[in-house]
């Protein structure tokens, strides 16, 4: 196995001012609003963030939720696993058209801000997966009242 | 012959937009698919990530089969696409089949986001052994 390449989509820097920089060029360069992904690594991912969670979304068609693993390091999401596809070898099965590809899978992703690892939840469903990724407390919004005099 | 490679590293190939869907809504990719023959059937194996089996829609015209499904996998209300590597849409693809399928027949699941496609040939197209005897 390959080691993993650590893919930081916002860049070295941890401010949101460089990420927005960094995606306006790359959306300028690319034109579609869809960033090509890091050497063409399988799977392609989309990163979405909420008050209180990152949600990190991949399209597995065809992996068995068993043959997905993931793994959280600090900051580092891991993802690897394997896509099998085997049609009978018999000579009664003859094939005309193959497009799907099969083969072992890893990438790694590092967030912005630290995660609650107890409350990772991960559902593959249709064929996508989808990793919900709580903030650690101390990044989540918080409200404090105000309390008269 | 077995199709395997099991330690092949898989490359992302980016997911091929159709430009002549202008009817619908949205983007409208085109699946990757696997064609099998057997005897008494063809098989299609379609990836269609992000969909649910009730939008998916087979139909067979004379000898066109059309594939159209769409999708059931959206971002939740709320979250802030911070990055964006794919995009998602509904499926479309169109196949000639050369052999009289058996319409009635044809049967369809979905497992993981990969629809199976069972298209049965008409009972007097399979290959027929026949038995001869003496009497």
């Amino acid at each position: 196995m390959a080691p993993y390449t650590l893919f930081r989509p916002w860049g070295s820097g941890s401010s949101f001012d460089d990420l927005r920089r960094e995606m306006d060029a790359l959306f300028r360069q690319y034109g579609s609003g869809t960033l090509p992904s890091a050497r063409g690594a399988f799977p392609a991912v989309n990163l979405y963030e909420t008050a209180d969670a990152y949600v990190l979304t991949a399209e597995l068609p065809g992996v068995r939720p068993e043959e997905i693993h993931i793994g959280l390091e600090g900051q580092v999401v891991t993802l690897h696993g394997e896509r099998r596809i085997e049609y009978p070898a018999d000579e009664k099965t003859s094939v005309h058209r193959i497009e799907r590809q099969s083969g072992v899978f890893r990438r790694a992703f590092e967030l912005p801000v630290g995660i609650d690892a107890d409350k990772v939840e991960a559902v593959h469903r249709n064929g996508v997966l989808m990793l919900h990724l709580p903030k650690a407390p101390e990044h989540r919004p918080r409200q404090i009242s105000v309390q008269g005099g | 012959m077995a199709i395997e490679n099991p330690t092949h590293d898989l490359q992302l190939r980016a997911k091929q937009e159709l430009q002549h869907e202008s009817t619908r809504p949205g983007l409208v990719f085109r699946p990757d698919v696997d064609i099998l023959e057997k005897p008494d059937a063809y098989v299609i194996y379609a990836d269609l990530p992000g969909v649910d089996e009730k939008t998916v829609q087979v139909r067979l015209e004379n000898d066109l089969l059309t594939l159209d499904a769409s999708l059931a996998t959206l971002p939740g209300e709320g979250w802030n696409s911070v990055h964006s590597e794919y995009r998602v849409g509904g499926y479309h693809r169109e196949f000639r089949v050369s052999d009289t399928i058996d319409s009635a027949a044809v049967a369809a699941s979905m497992r993981d986001g990969v629809l199976e496609l069972r298209l049965p040939k008409v009972e007097r197209k399979r290959p027929r052994t026949i038995e001869v005897r003496s009497s």
